[in-house]
This record gives structure tokens, C-alpha cells and sequence, in this order.
């Protein structure tokens, strides 16, 4: 395990100025709800607008529309993004994950048919990997793609399928042959299905505070076409686990309450702080500091070609735990019963993180799972 | 920009000396005499105490870069020496106010002798009263002190064999004696009026967060070696999930203390690199904290006898925390800069540090 302390280079420095400019313009500060972190809204004429200056589809290479910048390059986009509060909802997935997939193991035909329109901002996506009967242990998926003429035949049931009800597709992980016994992780591929196919039910998981961006998504009897295969028949397991494994430590796992803290200082503007809020803002303000050094040099580690996924889980770990201490500490330390419905942007913000913030150390893996996971590299054994 | 890169030779050579000398026994056994004169020998044969101080005034040269890497090994090695104040603190005072650096031991008054009453007269001062928690003064050639007077900083370069000397220590036993001073009379030089009591409590700071990122990473690696062949149950206790939990929150605490060690001494050598040091040394006093309560608990009743060498790094923790500022200075410190950029100036003041103060 080594994190290399690492600077920005005077263009990276230049591609955060340019980015600051872009947001103070589209979404000057105090004329916008922020968003809190990746969980933020679908904007498609913002993700175009992004799309426009090169800033989605970053990592795939020009030939196919994108800007083939490195991952500090993307690294400082995003972060820019979401501590700004910035609604980059609609191409969230398919600029983080699906579109290098598709790059790293689809056809050039699905490279044509996906990834400029990608990088055009235009197509929004969903994953479809938990079902009813796993969630942790994921190898256990049940829902079955089988064969049919042309192609195959879906039946099953994916759940907390985020934005099924507005994206256009929707990447799955499917068991297209039975288990075999002890071996779990063979038998799946990934397959890209029209979330407008014949006999595609999505219904709304609402979320604790009955809001809609959960669904479960319904098969019976989907026909996909064998063009929409991701890869290797069989092989969904390994692209599934490659594909996310040095994502982990990005900025989306230690921003979410950036602009909820930012705001309280932006509100209290004229009345000075209480000295125990003052040191506090000098406590987060160190933290993330350190936080942001150790991610952005799990960013600077992927560009020099090396896989830093210790690294990348110990990051996640210990940013979505540090967001919600943030919250907490503002909780215990600021004296007010925050509303929902408060004409207070920061009560708005600060009650959205509390009601929201415990899915933070469950999404996209548990922390307990990532401490197996990081646990098993610290001791030197394959994870 | 500058690429601020720690000589590799200076990292293997401090692996390897400090790996011979500073065995569980030799630290142990330090911690009981109360200093440590062969490891001294051994660790000043090198030339280490006096990296990143000129060559024309005594010292090795190098940048403090340098300097730092040295003192983030002494922690991972819990090298029983005052090489902060000989080095970085002490001899940066000296060589700063134009003094040669002397063969022996160097050391500061990390409290800046509050109780003392400093005369000039003409070449020389006469100083009266008493500091506390001074380290290793009992083996020290001179004691360099930092003072002010009419609107100028000074260094007093003091003979120790002048002052009365009381010993007594921190909490791992490292030497933090008394001294008084009856009318010690020695000689002062200027310095530049950007070396006062608060660049000092900077650059001490800066010691304290690179011998903590040294200490909490040995006692991270320690801990995932005892759990990987401590066997209970028919396994090693490493494969209990509830452990592992504390594996994991040390290796974090000790990249996280390391990372802000070594981005602050790229920014002080750069430049002041206040935001990053005041930084480091809260992170460093956090992460002490919960690391030494994670490895603690992977250890079991281990690692509360002294027959293992986990205490000799939680103990020093314990001590360095305090040592230079805790929590609550630093975090007002932050706090107050942080707040005064207002709210859209925060996220910068994050992504650009000093540089952008």
C-alpha cells in the first residue's frame, strides 16, 4: 500500500479554473438548490452543456467522441461537480462506469451505437445488479437470461434499480447459465437492455421520506438481441468486479456534504460563529484536506498504469464514514430544529443529509464488505 | 513548478541504520538510563541530525524535505534520540542567527520559557528563571532560545552545563526535563523577523507530524502482523471480521497521517506552509488517537506489557499529541483562517492550501 502525495500540473490547474468559471456561470452560488454528491438530479441540458466543453466520457478515447483525459483530469471535473452541488444526475453512471465498459469489452458496433451519444450527454443509464435474494453477495443472482432465436429471453427481478423510470438503458448482470456448484462467478454476463422493451415492468421503491429514485425492475419474457451481449458470455462476473474496483476512492465518496457545510457559512454570513462551530469548520476543513490528498493520488496511481484497489476500498471506507461524521458534528453542535421545509437553504440541505446520509456506507458496496475486501490486501492475500 | 522529491539514498540508509540499532532491548533500555549515547554515536555518524542546516555553519545540507523523511523513520523506528532538536528546531535556530552548529546535542524550549527574564548587555544576555518539558536537556551541549526584544527576534546560544537541570519525562520516557536558569550569561545573534515564537510553534508542530506518521504506520503494520499468527478458535484472529475492522481504520489512519506528514513538508519547504502543517498536526493528533485504540484492541492484553514493543509508539503517540499543540489549538487555528475565506473561498482554500493564502 502506498499513497504518493501528488501536485496538479499547471494545465490540470488550468482545467480547475476553467471548470470553476463554467459553474459560476450555469449555476452561480445562491441561485441554485445544491445537490448533495452523486445522488444529485437528472439535468439533461446540463449534462449536455458539460458534454459540450468535453467534460463527460473523459476517459474514453476521441475516436468515439470522447476527450481521452486521464483520471486526475476526470478526478478534477467531478470534484468540482459535486462540491459545487451540481446536477450531474443524468450522465452519472453511464460517464463513471458503463461507458468504459462498453469501450473495454463491447463490439465496436455497441462502441458506435453508445459511447458518442454518451459523450454527447445524452443517454442515461441504470445498472441492474441487486435483486430481491442478493445483495452482498452478488455472485447469487438468480434472474436468468435464456436463450432464444437471435438472442434471449429475460425473466427475473432487479431491485434499487436507481433512475430506471427516466434513464434509456440498463446494464444487467444475468446468470445466463446455471450455478455450478463452487463456482458462483462463472455463468453471468452482462447484457444492455431498452428499458422501453415489451414486458420491462419498472415499479417505485419509494425512499424513506417517500421520495422516487428507487425502482424494481420487473422481467417477463424480455427478448434481448445477441448484439446487446457485453463481452464474453460467462465472463459478467470479471468485467463486473474489474470495471468498478479502482473507481472506489473518487471524490463522490467524500463530497457529499461539502456544499451542506459550504451553505451554513454562506447563511450565517453576518453573524459571527460561535468559537466551538468555528473550530469545527477548522476540524472538517483539515480532514478533507487530507482526504482529498490520499484520493487524488489513488487518481494519480491509475494514470501511471498501476491497480490501487486497497487503496481505492480504504478511501471509500473512511470517506463515506468521515461524511457522515460531518453531519453528526454539525447535528451536535448547532442548536436548531431543521425543517425540510425551512426557507433556510442550509436547514433544507443539512435535514436532506440527515434523513439520506445512512445509504452513503451501504451504496455500491458495504463498508463491511469493503473491510473484508482491504483487510484481505493488507494481509497480502488475493481479494 | 518545482518537484519537491526526498533523496532515495537518505530513506535506505535510515532503514537500514535505524533496522540495526534500535532493537525492542535498545529502545527499552534507553527508555530506563534515560539516554541512549551509542545510538546517538551511530546516528550522528551518518550526519542525519544536521541534514537541511548549511554546510558552512556545521551541517549536512540538504533541504528539510530531507530532514523530515529522516524524522518520519525516527518515529517508525522509535529511534531513542532528540533528532528533532538537534536538527530541524535547535540547529535551524543556531545556523539561522548565524552560529556553527556544535558536535553534540542541540535542544529548544518547546514553550518558548514563558517564565523567563532575558537581559541584553551588549554581546551577551543574562537569563533568569525556569523551563519545563525541555527534551534530552540533560545530554545537551547548548539550548538555543528564541527571544524578542524591541520589535527584533534573537537566538540565545546557551551552555547546558551552565543551567540546573532536573530530569524528567513524557509519557513513553523520553527525556522532558527541568532547567533553570541563575543569571546564565551566553551569547545572542539576530535573526530574521520571520523566525518568532509562532514560525517556531509551526516547525515544531512540523517535527512532531512526521515522527506520528513514522509511529503510527509501524504500530499499523505491527498489528496486521500479531493478527495474522495470533490463533484462537483455529484461526488467526485476522480473519474475524470484527478485527479486521481495526486493520483497516489503523492502515487508514496511518496513510492519512503520512500523506498530510509529507504534503506538509513539501509546503514548508516550499514556502510557510502554515494551512498544511496546522493541518497535519490535527489530522496527526486525530489519527493518533484512534490508531493507537484500534492496535491497542487487535493486541489483546499483548500489547499492554511491556515485554512487547507496541507501547514504545502508543506511548510516544500519547505524548506527541500534546507535544506542540492538541486538538483544540489547531482546530481554531484552521477555523479561523477557514472561516475568514468565506463560504466560496472554502473549497479553495481545500484544493490550494498556502499557496492560495
Amino acid at each position: 500500500m502506498r499513497f504518493n502525495p501528488t501536485e496538479l500540473s499547471s494545465s490540470e490547474l488550468a482545467l480547475q479554473t476553467e471548470v470553476r468559471q463554467f459553474l459560476k456561470t450555469e449555476l452561480a452560488p445562491g441561485t441554485h438548490e445544491p445537490c448533495l454528491g452523486m445522488a444529485a438530479r437528472k439535468d439533461k441540458s446540463f449534462s449536455m452543456k458539460m458534454a459540450e466543453r468535453g467534460w463527460v466520457g473523459m476517459a474514453l478515447p476521441k475516436a468515439w467522441g470522447g476527450s481521452d483525459r486521464t483520471a486526475v483530469d476526470r478526478f478534477i471535473v467531478v470534484e468540482e461537480m459535486l462540491r459545487w452541488g451540481a446536477p450531474v444526475g443524468h450522465h452519472w453512471v453511464a460517464d463513471r462506469q458503463t461507458g468504459s465498459v462498453i469501450l473495454k469489452f463491447g463490439t465496436d458496433e455497441q462502441r458506435k451505437r453508445f459511447l458518442p451519444a454518451i459523450c454527447r450527454g445524452e443517454l442515461g443509464f441504470s445498472i441492474g445488479m441487486s435483486e430481491p435474494d442478493s445483495g452482498s453477495d452478488l455472485a447469487s443472482v438468480s434472474t436468468r437470461a435464456e436463450r432464444a432465436t437471435g438472442g434471449w429471453l429475460i425473466n427475473g427481478t432487479k431491485i434499487w434499480t436507481s433512475g430506471a423510470h427516466e434513464n434509456d438503458w440498463f446494464v444487467c448482470l444475468l446468470r445466463t447459465s446455471a450455478m455450478e456448484d463452487g463456482n458462483k462467478h462463472a455463468g453471468l454476463s452482462q447484457i444492455l437492455i431498452d428499458l422501453q422493451s415489451d414486458g420491462l415492468e419498472i415499479s417505485p421503491i419509494p425512499f424513506l421520506d417517500g421520495s422516487h429514485h428507487f425502482n424494481e425492475v420487473t422481467f417477463n419474457d424480455v427478448f434481448v438481441p445477441d448484439e446487446n451481449v457485453v463481452g464474453d458470455v460467462g465472463m459478467g462476473w470479471h468485467q463486473n468486479t474489474t470495471e468498478m474496483a479502482y473507481e472506489r476512492g473518487g471524490p463522490d465518496r467524500w463530497l457529499s456534504p461539502f456544499s451542506t457545510i459550504e451553505q451554513l457559512l454562506r447563511e450565517a454570513k453576518d453573524t459571527p460563529l460561535e468559537q466551538s462551530v468555528q473550530s469545527l469548520f477548522g476540524e472538517l476543513i483539515a480532514r478533507y484536506w487530507g482526504i482529498r490528498n490520499l484520493s487524488l493520488s489513488v487518481a494519480r496511481l491509475i494514470d501511471s498504469g498501476e491497480a490501487p484497489s486497497i487503496e481505492s476500498s480504504l478511501v471509500k471506507e473512511m470517506g463515506t464514514r468521515f461524511e457522515q461524521e460531518v453531519i453528526e458534528k454539525l447535528v451536535q453542535l448547532i442548536e436548531l430544529e431543521y425543517s425540510p421545509d425551512s426557507h433556510s437553504l442550509f436547514e433544507r440541505m443539512l435535514s436532506q443529509c440527515i434523513v439520506t446520509f445512512p445509504g452513503n456506507t451501504i451504496r455500491g458496496g458495504t463498508i463491511e464488505i469493503l473491510r473484508s475486501v482491504a483487510a484481505k490486501g493488507l494481509q497480502g492475500l488475493p481479494v | 513548478m518545482s518537484k519537491l522529491i526526498v533523496d532515495e539514498l537518505i530513506t535506505q540508509t535510515a532503514n537500514r541504520l535505524f533496522s540495526e540499532i534500535c532493537s525492542h532491548e535498545a529502545i527499552q533500555n534507553a527508555e530506563t538510563v534515560g539516554e541512549a549515547p551509542e545510538i546517538w554515536a551511530a546516528y550522528t555518524e551518518t550526519g542525519f541530525p544536521w541534514i537541511s542546516i548549511d554546510e558552512n555553519l556545521g551541517g549536512s545540507g540538504g533541504t528539510l524535505l530531507d530532514a523530515l523523511e529522516v524524522l518520519r523513520l525516527v518515529g517508525y523506528y522509535a529511534v531513542p534520540v532528540p533528532a528533532a532538536e538537534t536538527g530541524i528546531l535547535g540547529g535551524w535556530l543556531l545556523s539561522e542567527a548565524g552560529f556553527q552548529v556544535p558536535e553534540g546535542i542541540v535542544t529548544v524550549l518547546p514553550d518558548q520559557g514563558p517564565d523567563l527574564a532575558i537581559e541584553v548587555d551588549g554581546s551577551q544576555v543574562s537569563i533568569t528563571g525556569s523551563a519545563i518539558r525541555v527534551p534530552w536537556a540533560r545530554s545537551a551541549e547548548i539550548i538555543a532560545i528564541l527571544f524578542h526584544d524591541n520589535g527584533n527576534n534573537y537566538v540565545a546560544s546557551v551552555q547546558a552545563s551552565d543551567c540546573a537541570i532536573t530530569p524528567m519525562t513524557n509519557m513513553a520516557g523520553e527525556p522532558r526535563d527541568t532547567v533553570r536558569f541563575d543569571g546564565v550569561v551566553c551569547s545572542y545573534a539576530e535573526v530574521s523577523k520571520a523566525i518568532d515564537s509562532q514560525s517556531f510553534r509551526f516547525r515544531g508542530a512540523l517535527s512532531r507530524v512526521a515522527l506520528m506518521a513514522g509511529a503510527i504506520e509501524k504500530m499499523s503494520q505491527m498489528t496486521v502482523s500479531y493478527t495474522n499468527d495470533r490463533v484462537q478458535f483455529g484461526r488467526p484472529v485476522a480473519r474475524f471480521q470484527a478485527v479486521q475492522q481495526h486493520l483497516v481504520w489503523a492502515a487508514q489512519d496511518a496513510a492519512l497521517s503520512r500523506m498530510a506528514a509529507e504534503s506538509a513538508a513539501i509546503e514548508a519547504t516550499r514556502g510557510n506552509g502554515a494551512f498544511e502543517i496546522a493541518s497535519a498536526k490535527l489530522i496527526a493528533n486525530q489519527a493518533a488517537s484512534r490508531a493507537t485504540k484500534a492496535c491497542h484492541q487487535a493486541h489483546g492484553a499483548m500489547g499492554m506489557t511491556q515485554e512487547y514493543p507496541l507501547h514504545h509508539y502508543s506511548r510516544r503517540l500519547w505524548s506527541w499529541r500534546k507535544e506542540y499543540g492538541g486538538d483544540a489549538e489547531w482546530s481554531q487555528w484552521i477555523g479561523q483562517l477557514a472561516v475568514a475565506q468565506g463560504a466560496d473561498g472554502l473549497y479553495p482554500l481545500i484544493t490550494g492550501g498556502s499557496r492560495v493564502l
